[in-house]
């Protein structure tokens, strides 16, 4: 069967074997021109789609929310960093007495959370602070969630023990029977750089995981040293047969 | 599952036959593929190098689907995952090419086990690191370990036929590079379910990295006691009894550097595999941070990029066989050039999209037509050179790095780019250097846009131009010859049987 192949490449000349060649090339994709207008069609139907579903819902914004809390966060012990699941903060939020009367009227729960400070969301696109509501990740940890009954409330809160190490401050929000915010109140200024307070987050570190890893490691690189050893010997073995 | 291939018809000595389970070639190198057999040599090879691969790939993938805690115990920025990112990736690009020449001196059994069980270390330290120096090292050092990718190739090449060896080596890659996909399952679960039996998130995801690290130790552990290099044996074994004379590295090592096609192939795979490997650490926080999923959510998402590779990889390489089957080598080339030309352009749009459905769904084609893209660029490297194997294959390999590296470096480091522009950019970049594989061409086969050379220059011409004339006096060239007989099949059926 080589030999067949050898005289028949043989027996072609050139030009012969070029124009049978270029002869079944050309119909491989009889339906390339077919096949791209399919694809630049479909293309078509999908960017229409995604233009489309960006139409949709009205997001709630930040900046329609008001000011109408007031609340203060001070860590109680009178300490630089406050040490994840050790040290608390004492919590304080109530209605502003200068606002209008009744514009408490339509909260159901005060929602209270804690919040990056800018120094903490540099290049941490995770941490972003938008505009929408529901895109906004300022504030991920929830610190306590109340039905609202009008009084001034406090609250001792341990800071918990995944809080990574940041700087904070603590923000309320007014939520309406809809689970919408409707009004807000946080511990520092409008530019969140005032009254801040700075955790520091648990290693997560323990020394036995320390330990087990310089066992495994040491167990994987002595269990090569071993086997080549062995195969050393086993080569040795075969030359002398 | 059963391959055939044209090997199998030119008939085989019956010594041959009563040796080996499979149907083998001049070289005793299996011409068909039986996927559920584990038959000493060839499919034990199979196996146990491909489960050794997916195990390193789980490993330095390890920690990206639980970023989105890591970088709150450790207070990474964005500066910090992107440097890690590109580590994890960038080590293994000189490993990759020592890979090769390890390969082609000790044997891929040896040195792949030796990697692996060297990296492993890397992968139990991570639950030490307390800084995002420690973050960087361990996925730098983990990441070293991809270059048994190279091992993995170039045991396949030397273990399956010419016909066959498209699809090994895409099955074999593909199911390895299913890690990269599987572990964004298996880290949050794991992670899970180590907290439910009372760790704190902090602790929980350091004791999850003893699971990677364990499998990795002991893939290697089964490489080393039931794999054999060769069909005939060890290379150990056969350097010392004479059967295999010792090639001059330097001669391996030039001979493989002058040829350029590694260097396109290395470039072109750079933007069919460097593109999954950056998916591979970027897509489970792109969809956690993007849609506002939870960690566990973004996983599967994520997972089913990596998971698309049981079958879009293989897929990949039994496809570029059967255009070889038909139209030879010039099949192999316009089928690879198509399919990665498609998934650039998928994953333009992919960054376009806004929709979580749509994004998902795109995403899933973009994922088949990539890791297709990777098997068929392994369906042309076996026949680049004979001679140097391991040196084209550890180039393009460590292309393929070199790609997910500069991407993670251009587009995905820092907050330069949102992640989705970045996404659409890395499409673009990924035609442009697709294009340089229209210009590959075999004198005795021809390239894309070029017929055979008219000098009629056969595939002994071809391979045997590797050795010089004191060389094969002194018969080192052997196996180029037989590997040039077998490779006949690359001129494709029309030119054999003009007939039809």
């Amino acid at each position: 069967m080589m030999a067949k192949d050898h005289t028949l490449y043989q027996d072609l000349t050139c030009t012969q074997f070029f124009h049978q060649k270029s002869i079944f090339l050309l119909p491989k994709f009889p339906n390339s021109t077919m096949t791209i207008h399919t694809l630049l069609f479909v293309s078509l139907l999908i960017f229409s789609f995604i233009e489309s579903s960006r139409g949709g819902n009205k997001d709630r914004l930040f900046t329609e929310l008001q000011n109408l809390l007031e609340v203060t966060a001070k860590p109680v012990q009178d300490v630089i960093v406050l040490e994840a699941g050790k040290d608390m903060v004492t919590i304080k939020w109530k209605l502003k007495s200068s606002g209008k009367v009744d514009a408490d009227a339509t909260f159901k729960t005060i929602q209270v959370k804690l919040c990056y400070a800018p120094i903490s969301q540099v290049d941490r696109p995770w941490r972003k602070t938008h505009n929408e509501l529901f895109k906004d990740k300022t504030c991920p940890h929830e610190i306590v969630s109340k039905p609202y009954d009008k009084t001034p409330q406090s609250l001792d809160w341990t800071v918990d023990l995944d809080i990574p190490t940041g700087t904070y401050f603590v923000r309320a929000y007014g939520i309406d029977g809809d689970g919408q915010e409707v009004a807000y109140g946080q511990s520092s200024d409008e530019g969140r750089t005032k009254n801040l307070f700075s955790v520091q987050a648990i290693s997560g570190g323990h020394v036995s995981l320390d330990i087990a890893s310089i066992l495994f490691s040491v167990f994987s690189v002595v269990s090569l040293l071993v086997f080549f050893v062995k195969e050393k010997k086993k080569a040795k073995l075969e030359q002398r047969e | 599952m059963e391959v055939e291939g044209k090997g199998g018809e030119a008939g085989t000595t019956t010594t041959a036959t009563r040796r080996f389970a499979l149907p083998v070639d001049a070289e005793n190198k299996s011409t068909t593929f039986r996927l559920f057999s584990v038959a000493k040599p060839h499919m034990r090879a199979f196996h146990l190098s491909w489960f050794q691969f997916f195990c390193c790939f789980v490993s330095t993938f390890a920690a990206p689907p639980l970023l989105p805690i890591i970088r709150e115990n450790l207070n990474l920025t964005a500066t910090d995952i992107g440097n890690a990112g590109i580590a994890s990736v960038s080590g293994s690009v000189f490993a990759r090419i020592v890979m090769g020449t390890a390969c082609d001196l000790f044997g891929p059994r040896l040195a792949s086990a030796a990697l692996t069980l060297s990296t492993a270390p890397a992968v139990y330290f991570t639950a030490g690191i307390k800084s995002p120096i420690g973050f960087i090292m361990v996925r730098f050092f983990a990441g070293f370990s991809l270059a048994t990718f190279v091992s993995t190739q170039f045991w396949m090449s030397s273990m399956f036929s010419g016909p066959v060896v498209g699809s090994a080596n895409g099955i074999a890659a593909g199911w390895g590079n299913l890690g990269g996909g599987a572990t964004q399952l298996i880290m949050p679960i794991v992670f899970s379910l180590i907290r439910r039996m009372g760790a704190t998130k902090f602790t929980a995801w350091r004791i999850a990295f003893f699971i990677p690290g364990l499998f990795q130790t002991l893939s290697a552990f089964a490489v080393l006691l039931f794999g054999q290099d060769l069909p005939d044996g060890d290379y150990w074994a056969m350097h010392k009894s004479g059967e295999r004379e010792k090639d001059d590295v330097g001669k391996v090592i030039s001979n493989g550097i002058s040829n350029y096609r590694g260097w396109i192939t290395a470039l072109a795979y750079g933007y069919c595999f460097g593109v999954e490997l950056t998916i591979d650490n970027i897509i489970a926080e792109y969809f956690f941070d993007r849609f506002h999923l939870n960690l566990q959510t973004a996983g599967i998402i994520a997972a089913s990029f990596g998971l698309a590779n049981f079958f879009a990889r293989p897929g990949g390489g039994i496809f570029s066989d059967l255009m070889a089957r038909r139209f030879g080598m010039r099949g192999r080339l316009w089928a690879w050039w198509i399919v990665q030309t498609l998934g650039g352009v998928l994953c333009a749009f992919l960054g376009q999209i806004h929709s979580l459905t749509w994004s998902i769904v795109v995403m899933l084609i973009f994922s088949v037509f990539v890791q297709a893209a990777c098997g068929l660029t392994f369906g042309v490297v076996p026949f680049i050179s004979r001679r140097s194997l391991g040196v084209i294959s550890g180039m393009t390999g460590a292309g393929g790095n070199v790609g997910a590296v500069l991407t993670q470096l251009i587009f995905f480091k820092g907050s330069t780019y949102s992640r989705e522009t970045g996404i659409t950019l890395m499409g673009i970049m990924s035609i442009a250097c697709s294009l340089p594989i229209c210009f590959i061409y075999f004198p005795q086969w021809g390239g894309m846009f070029c017929g055979p050379s008219s000098k009629k220059v056969t595939e002994e011409d071809y391979y045997l131009a590797e050795w010089s004339s004191k060389e094969k006096a002194k018969n080192l060239h052997l196996a180029s010859q037989k590997f040039a007989e077998t490779s006949v099949s690359e001129r494709g059926r029309a030119s054999t049987h003009p007939q039809t």
